[in-house]
């Protein structure tokens, strides 16, 4: 039993150093400079750090598919961006705040397109 | 009556045994009778228990499904890396799925701003997530509702659209992608 209770026990700290290992600053310089962040989730940024926030040009890959190039001011999609949605889809224009806010082009996986101003994530029509 | 009474009196002791166990048999079924009828639910629970049996049935038939999926992104559409969904296994996993992880969830908030609002507002709480197979556009959808108080004013929203991908994990599968634009 006590065997038992030790290998639990030393497995979860095998686990946890292993995971803590695969995540945080992994290449780089992730204060100030360029560098790549890797998230418990596996979402992954690379590109340009402020003052320990992501400022600058960068890219954002999640787990699930969806890709951000573009600009992130104080950690947040903000500035000219694109978005590749996980089907094919995509957004490519101006970002604030995290939303698609201002003049974009939002480009459907068969091709058809919408362009004009976006305010929130929702087109103005 | 005085008849019968010594009648009953003549009858040997193994007859009398024998017939006060047949009346006692008599009184037992007499009783589940009446209780059933109070109490029991008959034909009702007996149609329950079959939905039941052939629900966990089918139930088992999927999870060893999904066990013989690859591990990792399952997708509906092409042009992607993925393991790409049968039309069939589609249907099969989409039935089976019932989780929607946070990552699927802050995509879907990206086209729906107030959806978002509430989202963060309440700490990434969500007050209910459902997975349903649509039998008449063949298509498997996925949404969440999420309520709170944003500014002063009680609101509900409900985000749905088209689950387009789902993430194998080897034990279960979980919505990876709703595609609500």
């Amino acid at each position: 039993m006590k065997k038992l209770i030790f290998f639990i026990l030393f497995s979860s700290l095998i686990t946890s150093i292993a995971s803590a290992r695969s995540t945080g600053c992994k290449e780089g310089n992730c204060d100030n400079g360029y560098g790549k962040w890797v998230y418990t989730d596996k979402t992954t940024y690379e590109g340009e750090w402020v003052a320990t926030k992501k400022h600058g040009q960068g890219t954002e890959t999640w787990p699930n598919g969806y890709i951000y190039k573009g600009e992130f001011k104080e950690s947040q999609w903000s500035g000219i961006g694109i978005l590749f949605f996980p089907d094919g889809s995509t957004y490519e224009g101006e970002w604030a705040n995290g939303f698609m806010n201002g003049k974009g082009t939002f480009t459907w996986s068969d091709g058809k397109q919408k362009t004009g101003i976006w305010k929130n994530g929702s087109f103005q029509e | 009556m005085e008849v019968s009474k010594n009648s009953f009196k003549t009858l040997s002791e193994p007859v009398k045994q024998f017939g006060g166990l047949v009346g006692i048999i008599i009184l037992i079924f007499l009783t589940f009778f009446v209780l059933n009828n109070i109490f029991g639910e008959g034909d009702e629970l007996v149609a329950k228990m079959k939905i039941e049996e052939e629900r966990i049935a089918e139930e088992r038939k999927l999870n060893k499904l999904i066990s013989s999926l690859p591990s990792g992104v399952l997708v509906s559409f092409d042009g992607t890396d993925n393991f790409k969904l049968s039309d069939e296994l589609y249907e099969a996993v989409c039935k089976a799925t019932k989780l929607i992880p946070q990552r699927a969830i802050m995509g879907a908030n990206f086209l729906n701003f107030r959806a978002h609002e509430i989202y963060t507002i309440n700490g990434n709480k969500i007050d209910e997530t459902f997975v349903k197979w649509d039998d008449e556009k063949n298509k498997c959808f996925a949404g969440y509702v999420v309520s709170g108080n944003n500014v002063g004013v009680d609101e509900t929203v409900k985000v749905s659209g088209e689950a387009l991908s789902f993430l194998s994990t080897g034990i279960d599968t979980r919505v990876y992608f709703i595609k609500n634009f």
